[in-house]
């Protein structure tokens, strides 16, 4: 398990006020991985605190959204050759200390994609508004009635990609609130998916990206998105090249 | 002024501008089609009216001015999608333009990481 090749993926977007502490945190624990941090057009100080901590940081020209953040690195581990990624967001409410939980699965083959979730956690610190688990729970719904497959927490970016799927997925990754989306396309890809407890912090920078009137946005396009996406046709993952 | 002269000269400054501006080479030829062609069929049922009401009569219209209405709703609602098709694949593009420039930016800074790695 130890020859395998980790890539760790932490988006940024503006998030200059803690990303050196995240970084930090993930490379004290586990210095044999290797980290990116995406920075999603940033217009503070995000790349230079994240490289004063020495992470590696790829840096888009302009803000292109979470999911074109992640596809970067997604494209990064393709070229790589990288075994798996894991996603684990610039905004320290990701607890990195459950990563190697999220990684696990992925590294020894049972699973192609793997969610961390905070609903499945006995004493979770976090506490979701009242919207949004309600929000959560209905994505839950219609992804279970749409692919059989039942997850607590189908928004959360806590995760963690195998090879074959990281290749999918550096091919076409939804641009903008991709979580659940891209369940649904992993799913026609018939790839396996599951969930791990994980614990997730109060947000210490940065703002979520879904809020205010973006929520409904949000509801309608990934809704719409998860639909449409039963219109495709699913190709194996281990079909492509 | 006769609304026949009017239609004619209005089409055919349409046609004018879109000709002149694929000469400055500011509009390519693909995306003048339909203009083109739209300023063709306008000027042949201004020339030739009796055919625009035959038209509009079998397509069950009272007025024939309804249809050109009509017409005209079809027309703009059929180039706006076109034209939402074209952002969108603009937006597609340049997209994964930033990503190969970021991508490559951060292989060339490795690159250079590696050198004076190996010199210093």
């Amino acid at each position: 398990m130890s020859t395998q090749r980790v890539l760790i993926v932490v988006p940024a977007y503006n998030e200059g006020r803690i990303i050196g502490r995240v970084v930090k945190e993930i490379k004290k624990l586990y210095p044999d991985f290797d980290l990116v941090v995406v920075n999603d057009g940033s217009g503070d100080g995000t790349l230079a605190e994240a490289e004063a901590e020495g992470a590696k940081v790829i840096s888009l020209p302009y803000n292109l959204g979470i999911g074109g953040a992640v596809q970067t690195a997604f494209k990064i581990a393709r070229d790589g050759n990288y075994d798996a990624t894991v996603q684990i967001d610039g905004d320290a409410q990701h607890d990195p200390t459950y990563l190697m939980g999220v990684l696990t699965p992925v590294l020894k083959g049972e699973l192609d994609l793997c969610i961390g979730s905070r609903f499945l956690a006995a004493h979770s610190v976090f506490r979701s508004t009242f919207a949004r688990r309600i929000g959560i729970r209905f994505f839950s719904f219609l992804l279970s009635s749409m692919t059989g497959i039942h997850l607590t927490d189908p928004t959360s970016g806590f995760r963690a990609t195998g090879k074959n799927l990281i290749r999918s997925f550096a091919n076409y990754y939804p641009v903008d609130f991709p979580e659940p989306e891209a369940i649904k396309i992993a799913t026609r890809l018939k790839a396996k998916i599951g969930e791990v407890p994980v614990n997730m912090r109060k947000r210490l920078g940065g703002i979520s990206s879904i809020r205010y009137w973006n929520t409904a946005y949000y509801m309608i396009k990934v809704t719409l998105a998860i639909l449409i996406d039963t219109l495709k046709t699913g190709e194996k993952i281990s079909d492509e090249r | 002024m006769n609304v026949k002269l009017f239609v004619l000269a209005i089409t055919l400054i349409v046609l004018f501008l879109v000709i002149d501006q694929i000469r400055r080479q500011k509009m390519t030829f693909k995306y003048s089609l339909a203009w083109f062609f739209i300023s063709l069929v306008v000027l042949f049922s201004a020339v030739f009216e009796k055919s625009l009401y035959r038209v509009a009569f079998l397509a069950g219209f009272k007025l024939p001015s309804n249809f050109i209405f009509f017409l005209l709703f079809v027309f703009f609602i059929l180039l706006s999608l076109f034209l939402t098709l074209y952002i969108n694949e603009q937006n597609s593009r340049s997209e994964t333009l930033a990503q190969t420039v970021a991508i490559l930016e951060f292989k060339l800074k490795e690159l250079e990481n590696r050198i004076k790695r190996k010199i210093g």
